[in-house]
């Protein structure tokens, strides 16, 4: 059965194109898809994304449990900080992609895909074996708030965010007398917030967001264009870009993968191999040169050789140009600058290799 | 008479509007455009092309997907709205007077036009 968050009402009511993803029905567009892009490039936007899943973590073992199940160094992770980190299988392919937040000693917050929910929780459970943790999964009771673009700051602010926060960490707020916890971190490449609360005060908080929002440009913002910001910040997309047969140096996550962590982790063998030794396939950009749009599972090749995939391919609104991430075998001659081809339609379309993200990222506030 | 009062729709949502000259312009729904969204990207074939009706003649992409269009009824293609490709965003707005994808010399028989719906019955099959 589809499954619908504590906004769905909102949504229908404001006109929604409703869609069923990941087991929930979703809005994808309240207008137009470049229009909400445009909207949290150039002021702020809102998002319910209430079907992604909160799982904590508590009991002494808990520090130990993080370690073993994710490549990250959660020993370091300090109070009210987050890191974004994977769930490897003992192949070192990705279970699903998460965010861990530290809220205390022994308890903590993981964020995790809607559509992963389930396997996550399973391997979580046999992974805990012999160690003193709880894992409670609270996804049913809380709702996820997204308020992202460059005016979100300021518009929390004018609701009486009473907090003063870098990006990457979580921290309880008050927002219009109600408590929450408020996590700067996002899904778009722009500043920006997601906030926890619990379902029955999500209807009032989307409500108040989008009240005082007005005078910003705020828009309610759909998956569509969700998609369209995280590609262009060359964000990943579970099940497009990672899956349980790629590992975190194939995916390009290399920056968040400690070298020196010392304990034993699912799958650490071949992600220090890959580290040491590279991979057969890596993930690359790709900017189109002719005209034509690269998508999900298009082939690419190089002088007549299929070389790899397109994972996630579309338009980008702010480079009004078409971009694409592929898996490509890892070859010298296919880096920064060189040209590749892209199937489409039985002809192949000439595409450049880029740098990724394909714009600039905005989401790294100091204090 | 508006437009939509001369054109026949089929279930994929093209529509045939016969010209003076007993050509077709052929084109998308106002219903279709509105469900694809944001049009990005247009593809249109080469004038002379023969088509049979259901065959895929053009390929039109929102933000969201890559969607083919199917001939409604056989035909040469005659001419190309060599504008749209350039401005295919032009689409959303107006499906009709300026958002016409072809124009087609008509080459089967009018019994091909059989299963097309006026416009009132179209939008009265959507429902």
């Amino acid at each position: 059965m589809t499954k619908e968050t504590y906004l769905h009402d909102k949504h229908v009511a404001l006109g929604a194109r409703m869609v069923d993803f990941a087991g929930w029905h979703m809005p994808v567009q309240y207008t137009s898809i470049i229009e909400e892009h445009k909207t949290v490039r150039e002021n702020v936007g809102l998002f319910d994304v209430s079907h992604m899943g909160e799982v904590f973590v508590s009991g002494k073992d808990s520090l130990a449990f993080l370690q073993k199940i994710v490549p990250q160094d959660i020993s370091k992770l300090a109070y009210e900080k987050a890191v974004y980190c994977q769930l490897p299988n003992k192949k070192g392919g990705l279970i699903d992609d998460l965010i861990i937040y530290k809220l205390g000693i022994n308890y903590y917050l993981i964020i995790c895909n809607a559509a992963r929910i389930d396997e996550d929780l399973n391997w979580m459970v046999r992974n805990k074996k012999g160690l003193d943790v709880k894992i409670d999964n609270q996804s049913h009771n809380y709702s996820l708030l997204a308020v992202q673009g460059p005016k979100a700051d300021e518009l929390l602010r004018t609701m009486g965010l009473d907090t003063h926060q870098e990006s990457f960490t979580i921290k309880p707020a008050t927002i219009c007398g109600r408590k929450l916890l408020i996590s700067r971190t996002g899904y778009t490449g722009e500043d920006g917030y997601e906030l926890l609360v619990e379902n029955e005060f999500s209807e009032e908080l989307w409500d108040k967001i989008l009240e005082y929002g007005a005078e910003f440009g705020i828009k309610p913002i759909g998956l569509g264009a969700r998609d369209t910001l995280r590609l262009e910040a060359a964000l990943h997309l579970y099940g497009n870009d990672l899956d349980e047969n790629t590992t975190p140096i194939e995916a390009g996550l290399s920056w968040s993968v400690p070298k020196d962590k010392k304990e034993d982790y699912n799958g650490k063998e071949v992600i220090m191999d890959q580290i040491q030794n590279g991979t057969t396939k890596k993930l690359i950009g790709l900017k189109m040169l002719d005209k034509g749009i690269a998508r999900h599972e298009y082939e690419v090749y190089k002088d007549g050789k299929k070389v790899g995939v397109i994972t996630s391919g579309g338009v980008s609104p702010v480079l009004n140009a078409n971009i694409a991430l592929a898996y490509v075998k890892n070859d010298k001659n296919i880096c920064t600058g060189s040209i590749v081809q892209v199937m489409i339609r039985e002809k192949l379309h000439n595409a450049e290799v880029v740098k990724r993200p394909f714009i600039e990222k905005r989401n790294r506030i100091k204090i | 008479m508006s437009i939509t009062e001369k054109i026949l729709c089929s279930k994929t949502h093209e529509y045939i509007l016969k010209n003076d000259d007993n050509t077709y312009t052929v084109g998308l729904t106002d219903y279709a455009v509105e469900q694809l969204g944001d049009i990005v990207f247009l593809e249109l074939p080469d004038i002379g092309t023969e088509y049979k009706k259901g065959d895929t003649f053009a390929t039109v992409e929102s933000v969201k997907a890559a969607s083919e269009i199917y001939m409604p009824i056989s035909g040469k293609i005659i001419e190309v709205n060599e504008p749209l490709v350039d401005a295919p965003e032009t689409l959303n707005e107006d499906s009709y007077e300026k958002g016409w994808l072809v124009k087609i010399e008509a080459m089967g028989d009018e019994s091909e036009q059989n299963d097309l719906m006026e416009y009132e019955d179209y939008k009265e099959e959507l429902e």
